[in-house]
């Protein structure tokens, strides 16, 4: 008797069922179930679905990098430009000059050069890359706050979802599961320090507690239970001992140069601090890829602090353990023109939807892969083109989220996770 | 203006009859006839156009004459829903509202505001009968009236919206808003002017340089759709009449009536030319669709694309068969007030979700025989018992309307409702405001709240530093008396005395406070992260 729809819904990981999920289940005939006993159902069902220790990382390069200066050079084609290819650790596969540490992680890792992208504006690129959904009417959820929904602890004292650096909202999963955004890496999220002592901390909680029961006991019980919960959560973040996590403390030197002197890599190290403390989603990123012009002389900056950071981040998530059940994916939003622009005082490229590239890593993937190939000059796909789906579908099957479960919107509208596309299968072994 | 004189002469009725061929044909099941003669329109290019146009219209329906006959009070609606609600439930109603809350309760309706320590006292010792009903009036004059709906309009219209920050302005559309909020614009107008706008891009001109005429404040609405027929459409149904019908642009709506072709006809409305839906299958076929609006109402082909936004407008507002557009504006304003729609404000599927259905078709009816006066209708509203009830956190059904629902201030109420108190809180205002953000067309009872609202009130420097030196902290540590100290800091923070419970226990918190400066920083500190200080109840 219980259809799909209610199974999906009991998939939601707070295991509540809201007032308008059960209206519209009312609405659909299942009036009847909707008591204490379904209520009960779905807690089982929540719980079965514990943290299981993955993790996802996304490096976010936003501006959108070209594809030829990354990891798809094109030597020797007019299109190519100046850059030179470099070997990497898998024979015949080649980075451009700018990424000589990657390319030495290239075994740890896998390449895809065939992604065919839909999107050539930023906006619509970045809601795109980051939701697995294109833009339109309906509000789909940053692709981490799904993952915070299906993997995240409900009960967790930190967020489930972090951002180092602003980002797209949980859309219609609601603020459960919404990015937590801090804006620097290294140092502790805002208003997490109490600005009186201990003791006057605790004598205004213990009098806002009976203040909020006494509301809730005049007619405001939803609101009031809710701000109580809330303020106990909040406390529980501001002591946490996971708050750590946020900042530096105890890395060595060494590490932290490893990561590299800048902010990007600083994001990166951070991230590994999150994720090894169970945050089952973390985003970071790194702007300045919009290079219309002058892309020579920026890139070798740009891309030296992602090149930097995210080798280092493999490789200590690699020698940590952690790389087996956390998958670190490095996109931007579209590609860049194969064709150099003739800009002024120097030449770039511009937007580029058609196909550009991407990397992911760990998540029990096999790595040294590379997915798909473009024609020499790069204007189009040559073999195997991987569409945006197929990414996120693959980003699933490393979470052991399945993709086609369904999410239900507000107005009870059930939504895939990844609407189409399958896995990438060659990335896994 | 001059076409629009001669056009007038010549064929006014025949144009009118044209514009509703389509509905005149489905209701009397008539014979294939021939297209109607085209009519003679004026190009309807110009806004003024438009509204000259949608007045002629509105003059000629009988939907929207001021009429004597139909009337609906407050105690009406009152005895309607009384009898109603008591043969469904045992549940006892809720207890008229005391003065203090009422005064709080309806300057945040009406205004968006909370009244002063005197304003509280002042009404508390007035003894006219009738100050309620005089309060509501004295609100709704004011120009906070008009900037608090134009807020939450604006925030309706954009909060959804993908359109990129380079075409479109919020202020321009909340300053319309407010101006015609101010000036007693009914909502017919206002809804038809939103509707039938179309924006162009300025050339040589950046987007952000008015490159859409976003400056003009009513162009917002399109754009904050990007000028797509598709979102125009599903905001249209949406957002002025209560109706969920997106998922039809995909598909045939799972749940309701409305089908595939039915959201692409009603696209076609907004279409610059041509317009043409994907085939479902095949999605390299596409086929030609016509304009027709979800109530059968079918334009003449001939129309000009703003002629055919124009008639769009007018088979919204003025086809007095249409009854989901006044009752969404009634049921979007109800929720606002009592905290639980007749339905849910924007995504009503079939007519059987609808609670209460006759006295909201009543309410609805009598608002658009009012002439769309938005006055009138929350006149009726907050003076009715059913608003003026104390709060309850309703759960069943059966009981909804036997209290009001406490509900969450709107973002920018919960800044000013600081800001009350501490003065310009400068770059964290945006913060407030960022991090209460709520989507205003979800019930009430499914907003919920967040870990970073907490953290921000508890320990934000910003704002826990100007309280602490704010202008009330500063009357307050002046008052020798406990007493008198407690009281009026629950007077000026939360907008009532306290109970005699919270007496006792706050003197008492003073007295363990120590120094008494800190004691007033805590009791602050308190009341103002207290779940009362951020709900409307």
């Amino acid at each position: 008797m219980i259809n799909n729809n209610l199974l999906h819904v009991t998939l939601n990981k707070s295991g509540q069922l809201t007032r308008r999920s059960l209206l519209q289940l009312a609405g659909t005939g299942f009036a009847g179930l909707a008591g204490a006993g379904i209520l009960k159902t779905l807690g089982l069902n929540a719980a079965e679905m514990k943290r299981q220790g993955r993790a996802c990382i996304m490096v976010f390069l936003s501006g959108a990098p070209s594809q030829m200066e990354t990891w798809d050079p094109k030597p020797g084609n007019a299109n190519g430009g100046p850059t030179k290819a470099i070997a990497t650790k898998i024979a015949g596969v080649q980075f451009a000059e700018y990424w000589p540490k990657l390319a030495g992680l290239m075994n740890e890792m896998s390449v895809i050069r065939s992604i065919a992208g839909k999107e050539a504006a930023h906006e619509r690129g970045r809601f795109h890359l980051r939701t697995g959904h294109r833009m339109g009417p309906t509000k789909f959820p940053h692709f981490g706050s799904v993952v915070a929904n299906k993997l995240g602890d409900p009960d967790s004292d930190i967020p489930n979802f972090v951002s180092i650096g602003n980002t797209l909202s949980s859309g219609f999963l609601g603020v459960k599961v919404a990015p937590f955004i801090i804006d620097k890496a290294g140092q502790l999220p805002y208003n997490v320090t109490s600005s009186v002592d201990e003791k006057r901390r605790q004598r205004r909680l213990q009098a806002l507690a009976l203040q909020d029961q006494d509301f809730g006991s005049q007619g405001a019980s939803q609101i009031a239970q809710e701000h109580i919960e809330l303020y106990r959560r909040a406390s529980e973040l501001m002591t946490s001992s996971r708050l750590n996590a946020f900042t530096l403390n105890g890395e060595s030197d060494k590490v932290k140069n490893s990561y590299g002197a800048n902010a990007f890599g600083q994001s990166c190290l951070v991230a590994r601090r999150l994720v090894e403390n169970g945050v089952p989603f973390v985003e970071v990123q790194r702007g300045g890829w919009d290079m219309h012009q002058n892309l020579w002389q920026n890139m070798p900056k740009t891309a030296g602090e992602v090149d930097q950071g995210v080798s280092a981040l493999i490789s200590d998530l690699k020698e940590r353990g952690l790389l087996e059940q956390t998958v670190v994916v490095v996109v931007g939003e579209f590609g860049r023109t194969p064709k150099i622009n003739q800009r002024t005082p120097s030449v770039g490229r511009d937007h580029w939807a058609r196909n550009f590239n991407g990397l992911i890593a760990g998540g029990g993937m096999k790595g040294g892969v590379c997915v798909g190939k473009t024609s020499a000059d790069g204007m189009e796909i040559a073999d195997r083109p991987v569409e945006v789906d197929d990414l996120f579908a693959s980003m699933c099957r490393c979470l052991k989220i399945d993709q086609y479960e369904e999410m239900i919107t507000p107005e009870g509208r059930p939504i895939r996770i990844v609407d189409n596309g399958s896995e990438i299968g060659e990335l896994f072994s | 203006m001059r076409t629009l004189h001669c056009w007038r002469l010549t064929s006014f009725i025949l144009v009118l009859s044209a514009l509703w061929s389509g509905s005149c044909s489905l209701t009397q099941a008539a014979p294939p006839r021939r297209s109607p003669p085209a009519p003679k329109l004026p190009d309807l290019k110009s806004p003024e156009d438009k509204k000259l146009f949608l007045e002629l219209i509105r003059n000629s329906f009988s939907a929207v004459k001021k009429s004597r006959t139909l009337s609906f009070d407050s105690e009406d609606l009152d005895r309607d829903l009384e009898r109603n609600i008591a043969k469904e439930t045992s549940t006892p109603f809720a207890p008229i509202a005391d003065d203090e809350t009422f005064i709080r309760r309806a300057s945040l309706d009406a205004t968006g505001t909370i009244p002063s320590r005197q304003q509280i006292k002042a009404f508390v010792n007035n003894n006219d009968p009738k100050k309620r009903a005089k309060l509501i009036d004295e609100l709704l004059e004011s120009d906070a009236y008009a900037r608090k709906w134009a807020r939450y309009w604006t925030s309706v219209v954009f909060y959804d919206s993908n359109a990129n920050n380079n075409m479109v302005n919020r202020q321009a559309l909340e300053n319309y808003f407010f101006e015609e909020f101010k000036n007693g614009t009914s909502w017919d107008r206002i809804v038809g002017e939103l509707i039938s706008a179309s924006p162009q891009r300025v050339k040589d001109k950046k987007p952000q340089d008015n490159g859409w005429n976003q400056n003009y404040g009513p162009n917002n609405f399109i754009l904050a759709c990007e000028n797509k027929p598709e979102v125009i459409a599903s905001n249209t149904a949406r957002i002025f009449m209560g109706i969920s019908i997106g998922c039809a642009e995909c598909h045939d709506h799972p749940f309701d009536n409305w089908k595939r072709e039915q959201f692409h006809e009603l696209a076609a409305f907004f279409a610059p030319g041509r317009y043409y839906m994907t085939d479902q299958d095949d999605p390299s076929q596409k086929s030609i669709v016509d304009a027709k609006f979800l109530l059968g109402e079918t334009p003449p082909t001939t129309l000009k694309p703003d002629q055919r936004r124009v008639a769009g407008a007018a088979y919204l507002i003025y086809n007095p068969d249409n009854y989901w557009f006044a009752r969404a504006y009634v049921n979007r304003i109800w929720n606002e007030l009592v905290g639980d729609g007749f339905y849910s404000v924007d995504s009503l599927g079939p007519d059987k979700e609808v609670t209460h259905v006759l006295t909201v078709n009543r309410l609805g009816a009598t608002f658009r025989y009012s002439g769309f006066d938005t006055r009138w209708l929350l006149r009726v509203l907050m003076n009715s018992r059913t608003y003026q009830r104390s709060i309850s956190t309703v759960e069943k059904p059966e009981d909804l309307f036997t209290g009001v629902r406490p509900s969450r201030l709107r973002p920018y109420e919960v800044s000013a409702n600081l800001q009350r108190l501490t003065g310009d809180l400068g770059g964290a205002q945006k913060s407030i405001e960022t991090t209460f953000d709520a989507n205003p067309s979800v019930p009430q009872s499914d907003l919920e709240g967040s870990i970073q609202q907490a953290l921000l009130l508890m320990n934000n420097t910003t704002i826990n530093g100007k309280l602490a030196g704010s202008s009330l902290k500063k009357d307050l540590v002046k008052i020798k008396d406990d007493k008198a100290l407690v009281i009026e800091a629950f007077l000026g923070v939360l907008a009532r005395s306290p109970s005699p419970g919270e007496l006792i226990r706050y003197q008492r918190f003073i007295k363990e406070g120590g120094n008494r400066d800190a004691a007033v920083d805590d009791l602050l500190w308190v009341l103002v992260n207290s779940a009362e200080f951020t709900t409307k109840r």
